[in-house]
């Protein structure tokens, strides 16, 4: 979907990072300050099922970053099996254009991929479009990789990548596991030398 | 939930012919908002996301496009004189405004070859939703009937190459008929051609002061403008009529229309270039097309709303007109280029001619146009049998093309691939890079088979001659299998440069992999022109061919000019490795994951087919983890891509494109050369006002490493 994160913007506000408050969906008092933020910032209208789709099924995935009881930013994010896998999806990322270029948008990305990395997500995926640096810079930094470039992917005509963020997979030992192999072949029991 | 409140049947008059009946459900809807407190959803096991995404606001501008909407059908625009026949009783402005129209209709069509609905666009228009409402205006019939038979032609070309699966917009036409257009149109549109070149003729002649036999009705009112308004329409309806003649061109099968289509695409543009040339009537045309909420008579885009999509469309952007002259120049352009392509070319010949096509980023109606030569009733061309395409590539004599293998269930399945290839090397960059990856098991597959196949008739007993033949034959069509699924891989692995699917600290990775896949490429590549040269001299007469012919001890010129690039990789991936290993542990890690999830990430498809096996990220590591500027100094990787490149050059001579890459090759390798050695002076580490980056300035995909001076 989209992340409204670029740099560039022509009044910033002062403010110091331990400032901001992060905070998990919390609620329906939450819902109209995330849609607030997304109509303002983002091109794509949604619906408000679309918005209630995701923060209620998956609360503890979406953030909100509050600077002095003003939202000025937000997550929106979803989990689910994805063929065989276990995929995180992050479907709106909002920082207001004066709070833009201090970390916040990462902040708050890297706190709902925690929470899916702990959930038991083998993968995290999203869209953005191609034109999109901040974006994909942000998401670059995080360690994700332009999986596919979707042609023509927004109305305006522009293409999109398909970012993926591949956790690592618990390891087996090579070596543990060649002497795995030629324990179920070998009927002999003097393999297990041969693995360490 | 409530008990339902029963609806009141209305019937509310519509547009005639819609058989709809409506019902009244405000008190339901009543009911149904005090059912649901605030913050509650409605779960079911089919309203997912999708769902969600599609529900609408009413009444939301942005979602609920009836809000936007003027007329509420076709009948009623038409009855409101939403699209006046004929335009004006004033004839000036009557032609005025039909230029107006053919100007529109031009942009609209080519908005929709960029991607969106016929509905919206091209079909915007009602003098073409109502083609019989305009027989009385010979003008805007002649205009409207061929710019539908046009469009019936382009959707027709788009559905048989079937690359519609990647853009889905297009071939939908949603009910909107487009029956009985076909070459008929030609001859309405001829004779309005004759008409109007008559009264051209007879202004030129009364203009200079000769008295015309033939008392013709001059095209409008005013006499100082008469010629340029003959002028602007016989440039527009010549541009429809050359326009359809090339698409009819190259339509005949077995490639037979080409010569005669490259004929009318020159005349095409001539028309084209006429037409977005300024005459005082044209800047005045240009404004009112381009002004912004100034719409020529007879669009509303809004008419077709509930046709368009499952989902009401989103309001579009037209081309303007500059950008609509730009598409069919180039679309002409990209038409003439596919009309040259040779008909004696091999598959070999092909696949290249392919690549350099797709360098222009032709768009849809080009690559489709291409498709469709390429391959017509499953064949070449529509002239030679996959399996001859196949077994020529494959270096087959005379004598085994004839054997029994063509009906082999591999074999069979073999010819379905390549046709799959070829396809598929027809669609944009972006679908092509993913198709090529997960084509790449199929060909595991097939070559498992191969060697199966192989293995089978090895363990018979009895050995005949045939059978030996039978056998080689096989074993020449493995090879070749392996050396194009290696160049399906090479292409994969490139193509992510174009489409910018790499990140900068990736590229030490990916020359890594295009390095080690362009040895096998080579390898595969060398060993077939062996057994090939064997298998000709064996035959009776010896055939020579430059390109093909090893010199004694010396490569092929095919294989040097890999051997090029793959010097060319190497370096480019050991001075990476390098750089990545003089940096400090700390830089460039990631918060989540590793190098080696995105190593398996990046080469996933390629490792699942194997191609090749045993190449994983500890590989990758262990060729690169103990790469220095020390040690690197040691071998300069980009003096033998730019020697070998050198040296090549002269078995090419006469071959454009090869030698356009040598001469690209070189200069990155001199550059490269020029800037590893200083990295390896400075150890790698350059004084901090220096920085350096990798850029693509000498080649598409070859990077070449920039120093500069940071401001």
């Amino acid at each position: 979907m989209e992340a409204g994160v670029s740099g560039e913007g022509d009044e910033k506000v002062d403010f110091e990072l331990p400032e901001i408050k992060y905070v998990c969906y919390g609620g329906e008092h939450h819902l109209p300050l995330i849609m607030s933020l997304v109509d303002q910032e983002l091109s794509e209208p949604y619906s408000i099922f679309t918005y209630r789709y995701f923060v209620y099924l998956w609360p503890q995935l979406s953030f909100l970053a509050f600077h002095k009881e003003k939202c000025v930013g937000t997550v929106v994010c979803k989990m689910g099996e994805h063929r065989s896998t276990v995929r995180g999806y992050i479907a709106m990322l909002v920082v207001i254009k004066p709070y833009r270029g201090k970390g916040i948008a990462t902040e708050l990305v890297s706190r709902s991929i925690r929470v899916m990395q702990e959930s038991g997500c083998d993968e995290v995926a999203l869209e953005a479009e191609v034109t999109n640096k901040g974006a994909l810079a942000l998401y670059g930094r995080l360690g994700f990789i332009r999986a596919k470039r979707l042609f023509r992917y927004y109305l305006n005509g522009v293409d999109a990548f398909r970012l993926k963020l591949l956790f690592p997979q618990p390891q087996i030992h090579p070596t543990l596991l060649q002497a795995a192999q030629e324990n179920s072949i070998q009927i002999s029991s003097e393999t297990s030398k041969e693995s360490h | 939930m409530a008990a339902a409140a029963t609806a009141a049947e209305v019937s509310i008059p519509l547009g005639s012919g819609d058989n709809s009946m409506w019902a009244d459900v405000s008190l339901l809807l009543e009911d149904a908002c005090s059912g649901l407190r605030d913050g509650e959803l409605i779960h079911g096991d089919n309203f997912d996301l999708y769902a969600a995404m599609s529900a609408l606001e009413i009444m939301d501008p942005k979602m609920d496009s009836g809000m936007i909407g003027k007329y509420y059908s076709v009948d009623e625009a038409i009855e409101c004189g939403a699209a006046p026949i004929p335009i004006s009783f004033d004839k000036t402005v009557d032609v005025q405004c039909s230029i107006d129209i053919m100007d529109h209709l031009l942009a609209c069509e080519a908005t929709w070859h960029k991607g969106h609905s016929l509905a919206q666009t091209v079909f915007s228009c009602i003098y073409i939703l109502r083609p019989e409402r305009t027989t009385r205006h010979a003008l805007l019939h002649s205009y409207c009937r061929t710019t539908r038979a046009t469009c019936k032609a382009v959707i027709s070309v788009v559905s048989d190459a079937r690359t519609h699966e990647e853009e889905d917009l297009f071939t939908t036409t949603y009910g909107l008929n487009l029956n009985g257009e076909d070459e008929k149109c030609l001859s309405i549109l001829n004779a309005v051609e004759e008409t109007i070149s008559r009264k051209l003729r007879a202004c030129r002649t009364s203009s200079s002061g000769i008295k015309s036999l033939e008392d013709i009705e001059p095209l409008q009112n005013n006499p100082a403008l008469e010629d340029g308004y003959c002028r602007a329409i016989l440039e527009r309806l010549r541009f429809r009529k050359h326009f359809y003649h090339i698409l009819m061109c190259l339509k005949r099968p077995h490639g037979r229309g080409m010569q005669l289509a490259r004929k009318h695409i020159a005349s095409c543009i001539v028309e084209l270039k006429a037409i977005s040339r300024p005459l005082r009537q044209q800047t005045i045309i240009k404004d009112r097309i381009t002004s912004p909420g100034c719409q020529p008579i007879g669009f509303d885009s809004s008419l077709n709303t509930r046709l368009s999509a499952s989902t009401p469309p989103r309001s579009i952007n037209i081309l303007s007109w500059n950008e609509t002259i730009e598409y069919f120049l180039k679309l002409l352009q990209d038409l003439d280029i596919i009309s040259s392509c040779s008909l004696d070319n091999s598959l070999e010949g092909i696949l290249s001619f392919i690549v350099q096509f797709q360098k222009c980023q032709p768009d849809l109606v080009a690559r489709a146009h291409l498709q469709c030569l390429l391959l017509q009733d499953r064949k070449l061309f529509g002239r030679d049998t996959i399996f001859s395409v196949i077994a020529k590539a494959a270096g087959l004599s005379e004598v085994a093309k004839n054997n029994e293998i063509e009906n082999l269930e591999c074999i069979v399945q073999l010819g379905q691939l390549v046709m799959n290839l070829l396809r598929i090397l027809c669609t944009n960059s972006a679908w092509q890079r993913r198709k090529l990856g997960k084509i790449l098991q199929d060909w595991r597959v097939i070559y498992i088979q191969l060697e199966l196949a192989i293995r089978n008739k090895l363990g018979e007993d009895s050995v005949h001659t045939n059978e030996n033949i039978y056998i080689n034959s096989l074993k020449q069509i493995l090879l070749w299998v392996e050396e194009q699924a290696y160049w399906i891989a090479s292409r994969f692995l490139t193509l992510g440069f174009e489409l910018e699917l790499y990140s900068s600290n990736e590229y030490g990775m990916v020359y890594w992999y295009i390095y080690v896949v362009s040895v096998k490429l080579a390898e595969k590549i060398h060993h077939r022109m062996t057994i090939n040269n064997r298998v000709k001299c064996r035959g009776k007469k010896k055939k020579v061919s430059g390109n093909d012919v090893p010199r004694d001890f010396q490569f092929p010129p095919a294989v040097l000019f890999l051997q090029s690039h793959i010097c060319l990789a190497e370096g480019l991936a050991m001075m990476l490795a390098a750089l990545k290993n003089e940096k400090t542990a700390l830089e460039g890690r990631t918060p989540f994951n590793t190098d080696q999830e995105r190593f398996s990430q990046l080469f996933e498809l390629l490792q699942k087919a194997g191609f090749p096996d045993h190449i994983s990220y500890q590989s990758f590591e262990g060729s690169t983890r103990d790469v220095t500027f020390s040690t690197l100094a040691m071998y300069n990787h980009f003096k033998d891509a730019q020697r070998i490149a050198k040296e090549v050059k002269s078995s090419f001579s006469g071959e454009r494109e090869r030698l356009s890459e040598l001469r690209m090759i070189e200069q990155v390798a001199e550059h490269n050369s020029i800037a590893m050695t200083l990295l390896c002076r400075v150890g790698g580490s350059l004084d901090p006002s220096l920085k350096l980056s990798f850029e693509f300035s000498h080649h598409p995909h070859f990077a070449t490493a920039v120093v500069r001076r940071s401001l």
